[in-house]
């Protein structure tokens, strides 16, 4: 389980799982339906290079243990993205910070081992594997230093080896594929779009001005721009500080393409909003009214609802997808609330919240049935990248 | 986003989506690659070609090959097109991509290697121009490319007349009669040539002085050689062969000694015929002594980072990482009871470097992982130097993280901060004119390409920045001292020392994989040497170690000789057995150093140092900062030390803060 003996991570092992089951906490009111069935999360915590696992069953919800990634003792590697393969054999995720290009590390599912590594841009986050598990894809963030074009990383998941760098815009953030992987979606939190990227062709097929009142689809890759253009704009604090009164800017942070594929949503940190894309005719259907500081996004398979992390407004939305309405708003314990995933059944989302600080970050555990929240874990600081196994167990 | 919107304007409608070819074409099953097995010379180019073959063998025309480099991130580039661009000697990783309309890429790896280029130079290292009838000594000759890479060919040497001197196509020179000779070193187009004037042997006597000496190991002891004629005219301008034995030690070609075990040496200078011995006798060096545990302050929540000490008051300040958020103030009067007596909680996850101004009234502390990832520096003031209060910060252009920060004053100058930024590899330097308003004054980087410019630490003395830039080496710029003309807003480049880290640490990627961490980590100027320490990490876990103490850094302590600032030298390592090299500290002629899994350890630098440190027994002690409780059980992970009227603060990644007295030399027992 333990695949390595990265110091640090030994402790955590053991503070986390005490943390953890001391941590679990159920809102105050009725006792918490527990799940007939057990759900294994795995949820990233960048501050602490950790990668810790949850079990949500009939006994609750508790860290089972903590894997430690990561190879800079002294220097955070900063796991941010996290992501099992579809199959269930493997998970991946992305260090951010490396000296200074980030990796991506595979991990067998079963027993935590490590399988391999490759080395990737600057900052590599959000990531995602196809369908047949066969590829990862990786936006380079790079977050540091000048607003530079980045890119996204195609990484062929057997020999772990990097097939392609498609230039997109400057920091693209928050991905998904499309059902059946052919389209990849991606926001350029500095550039005001969404980027699509057809992977067959390796290459930018289409992308979508997001700016209030300006919202337009157009072919090809956006024109590079350089860091120049770029210094008027302003990352707001990541997406914690609010944007000035009137400010159309949509500062993009997901792209969350819909469980039939024929709709991409984008999440407008500033404008608090989404933006919802007819993919076929590639125009805007309409802006949805979103929690403040809205941020990432997940859908359940059933497409009905969409799940939403706000980040100013330190609370999940959920909202239904097909009128737009939101249908709960829940407050979350801690601030900084980042990455959502939804557990194969729909039956439960799982928002992984930072922290401030030296706060312990947070998993979130919400039932999308009774539209409440079920549980908290406690994980490490700095809790980001989220996903679930997507085979449950009984 | 006026320039998007434009851009959008002049854009054509939204195209159709891509409509499948009417006959689906074949699955594609194999990528060939030519050539196979790909050659070239480093900082040339190479063009890789690629054929795209279906599950029978048969070429696919309308596929779509693209190339990029799977490694090598800093030892060339390749472009879409299948052009290399080599940027060093190595190995570059290439992947061909495959791209069929309606299948998923498909894709072929293969290494591309990257060897020096043809013979260019040929450089002799240090040969002597005049020699006497009957004296032999060997040239050497290294090849280099034009590029400047070594070669490992050898060159051929020939002479213009044997009759004089001949040599052997290895460069073994025998002077045979007076006359001028030519000699003659070739390498494939490259060729150089040396003269050498041979003398008549009328050395009458040969003075190796001292003749007799006694010294400790590590001791080094320059020897000169005087030839006088039968006239007692001195003979000058020759130079010698050197020699001795036993062999554990090392001369080098100044006639600088130094051995590492104890016992007599024999020290040999040859000239033909002639020779001259002399006698080195070696005790041990005996510098090994005992250390106490004065005081400790264990620190569980996070792991320990930094520790300072106030200039004037019994203070020391602790940072905190892995999630810590803070910076403590320890009240130290009494070292065997430190006492925490106040912190600063920020908005940080890692306060990796502290310090204070000269004067003690401020302090700088770094941080790294804040919650809205504005990271940078904090000043807070001293005035209660017991209950230090934030009074501003700087994060404009290194929000990415300040990794170490280094507070220096001029009388000429005023007081600066000269920090590192963690995402661009710059170096700023911030006016502290109005310290709690810190100004930037200046930026630098190293003259390189972007792509793995990394600056990890920062040492200010007599105005000169000695910077721990990573894959670049040591870097040494003029910020004051006005050897270059530079000054803290406008610093000037003075040297660099690069060195091949790859080849240094090659058993680091033998024993775990290659990507393995490592660089020129730290640097500190004592005298007319700057020990510069690297930080190195395995790629990849112990397979199946399930405990900390598993873990293990790698590391190498080079002293580099500045006497001529301009041509940094290495003359002597230390290579722990086992564990790292973290931060160090000196004190007078005492080396204090975290070595990480190795502990504290202390060691002698007096005199002058060459060879292996470590071989010479200069260690002097040892703690290991294992704890059973701490935040890590049972394993030492020592960060640095400051060191301070005899006692070492010692902080331990894992175990806090240990307080250490090296004790004094005991008198050997006297034996009746």
């Amino acid at each position: 389980m333990l695949h390595t003996a990265w110091g640090i991570a030994s402790l955590a092992l053991t503070t986390c799982v005490v943390a953890s089951v001391a941590g679990a906490q159920a809102p105050a009111t009725a006792p918490p339906p527990w799940p007939t069935k057990s759900y294994r999360v795995l949820v990233a915590a960048e501050a602490v290079d950790q990668i810790a696992t949850i079990r949500l069953g009939p006994d609750g919800a508790k860290v089972e243990h903590t894997t430690p990634v990561g190879m800079m003792l002294a220097d955070p590697d900063g796991p941010h993205g996290l992501a099992f393969s579809p199959d269930g054999q493997f998970y991946y995720v992305s260090t951010a910070h490396g000296t200074p290009y980030g990796w991506l590390w595979k991990f067998r599912a079963a027993d935590d081992s490590y399988v391999g590594k490759v080395m990737l841009g600057n900052f590599p986050a959000t990531l995602q594997l196809s369908p047949d598990s066969k590829f990862a894809y990786v936006v380079n963030f790079n977050l540091h230093g000048e607003m530079v074009p980045s890119d996204v990383s195609v990484v062929s998941t057997d020999d772990m080896t990097e097939i392609a760098r498609i230039p997109t815009c400057a920091m693209p953030h928050g991905s998904r594929l499309s059902p059946d992987g052919r389209k990849h979606y991606s926001a350029c939190m500095m550039g005001e779009l969404l980027v699509e990227i057809d992977t067959r062709e390796l290459g930018v097929s289409r992308h979508f001005l997001l700016t209030k009142g300006k919202e337009r689809g157009m072919p090809g890759a956006p024109a590079a721009m350089s860091a120049d253009a770029h210094a008027g704009h302003d990352m707001g604090g990541h997406g914690l500080e609010a944007p000035k009164a009137g400010d159309p800017s949509c500062s993009p942070t997901w792209a969350q393409p819909s469980a039939d594929g024929a709709t991409v949503w984008v999440a407008c940190n500033k404008t608090s909003d989404l933006v919802e894309i007819d993919v076929a005719s590639w125009t805007m259907r309409r802006r949805i009214p979103a929690g403040d500081g809205v941020y990432n996004l997940a859908v359940t398979r059933d497409g009905t609802k969409l799940i939403a992390s706000n980040k100013r407004g330190q609370s999940v939305s959920v909202i239904d997808t097909k009128s737009g309405k939101e249908l709960v708003r829940l407050p979350t314990l801690r601030k900084v609330v980042h990455g959502i995933a939804v557990s194969p059944d729909d039956r439960y989302a799982f928002v992984s919240v930072e922290g401030i600080g030296s706060q312990p970050g947070t998993v979130e555990i919400i039932d999308l049935v009774r539209l409440a929240t079920l549980a908290r874990v406690d994980v490490g600081p700095m809790a980001g990248g989220i996903d679930v196994a997507p085979a449950m167990e009984k | 986003m006026l320039l998007i919107a434009l851009l959008a304007a002049l854009q054509p409608p939204p195209a159709a989506p891509a409509q499948p070819p009417a006959t689906p074409l074949p699955r594609p099953a194999k990528i060939e690659i030519a050539p196979a097995k790909p050659v070239m010379y480093a900082q040339d180019t190479l063009r890789l070609s690629a054929r795209v073959l279906d599950a029978e063998g048969k070429v696919i025309p309308q596929a779509t090959v693209r190339w990029m480099r799977a490694g090598g991130a800093f030892e060339g580039s390749v472009r879409q097109d299948g052009l290399v661009e080599s940027g060093a000697t190595g190995t570059i990783p290439v992947v061909a991509v495959a791209t069929v309309q309606g299948y998923s890429p498909i894709n072929q790896r293969i290494e591309v290697q990257m060897v020096a280029g043809p013979a260019a130079r040929i450089a002799l290292t240090a040969p002597p121009s005049r020699l006497v009838v009957g004296q032999r000594v060997r040239l050497d000759a290294a090849v280099f490319s034009a590029a400047g890479d070594k070669r490992a060919e050898r060159a051929k040497w020939g002479s213009s007349s044997a009759a004089v001197a001949s040599v052997t196509s290895d460069g073994l020179v025998q002077a045979k009669a007076p006359g001028r000779v030519t000699l003659t070193a070739t390498a494939g187009q490259a060729s150089t040539t040396h003269t050498v004037q041979v003398v008549a042997n009328t050395i009458a006597s040969l003075t190796l002085t001292p003749a007799t000496t006694e010294a400790r190991t590590g001791d080094v002891i320059r020897f000169q050689l005087a030839a006088t004629d039968g006239a007692g005219r001195a003979i000058g301008g020759l130079t010698p062969t050197w020699s001795f034995s036993p062999g554990q030690g090392l001369i080098e070609q100044d006639g600088a000694f130094v051995g590492y075990e104890p016992g007599s040496y024999t020290v040999t200078a040859s000239l033909g015929t002639r020779s001259v011995d002399a006698i080195v006798t070696l005790r041990r060096r005996d510098v090994r002594r005992e250390a106490q545990v004065v005081g400790r302050l264990p620190r569980q929540l996070f792991t320990t980072e930094e520790v300072w000490l106030h200039p004037t008051k019994p203070i020391a300040y602790l940072g905190t990482g892995s999630g810590g958020d803070r910076m403590y103030a320890i009240d130290i009067s009494n070292p065997a009871s430190p006492v925490v007596t106040d912190s600063i909680v920020e908005n940080t996850r890692r306060v990796n470097d502290i310090m204070t101004t000269p004067d003690g009234a401020y302090l700088v502390f770094t941080r790294e992982g804040a919650a809205d990832r504005k990271n940078g520096i904090v000043v807070a003031s001293l005035a209660d130097p017991l209950h230090p209060k934030k009074c501003g910060d700087f994060t404009e252009g290194v929000t990415s993280g300040v990794h170490s920060a280094f507070v220096y004053a001029q009388p000429k100058f005023g007081t600066h901060v000269y920090l590192t930024n963690d995402g661009t590899g710059a170096f700023h330097i911030l006016d502290l004119a109005d310290p709690c308003q810190p100004k930037q004054v200046a930026m630098w980087k190293t003259p390189r390409p972007e792509a793995g410019r990394t600056l990890h630490d920062v040492d200010v003395q007599d105005g000169i920045a000695y910077l721990s830039y990573w894959n670049d080496g040591l870097v040494i710029l003029d910020v004051g001292n006005g050897v270059k003309g530079g000054s803290p807003s406008n610093p000037v480049l003075v040297s660099q020392y690069k060195y091949d880290l790859n080849d240094l640490y090659r058993q680091v990627e033998a024993a775990a994989g290659p990507g393995f961490i490592r660089g020129t980590h730290t640097a500190w100027r004592h005298k007319n040497y700057v020990f510069i320490a690297d930080e190195v990490f395995p790629a990849g876990p112990v397979k199946g170690a399930r405990d900390a103490s598993a873990f293990r850094a790698y590391g190498r302590l080079q002293v580099i000789d500045i006497s001529k600032v301009e041509e940094p030298r290495s003359v002597a390592f230390y290579e722990p057995e086992y564990g790292g090299v973290h931060n160090i500290w000196i004190a007078g002629d005492t080396l204090y150093m975290g070595a990480y899994n190795a502990g504290f350890r202390t060691f002698d630098i007096s005199g002058e140092l060459r060879g292996d440190l470590r071989a010479q027994e200069r260690e002097m002690a040892h703690v290991n900062t294992a704890d059973m409780n701490g935040n890590v059980k049972n394993a030492a992970m020592t960060w640095g030390v400051v060191v301070r009227d005899g006692l070492a603060y010692v902080n331990d990644m894992y175990n806090g803060l240990w307080i250490v007295r090296m004790e004094p030399k005991k008198s050997p027992p006297v034996t009746p």
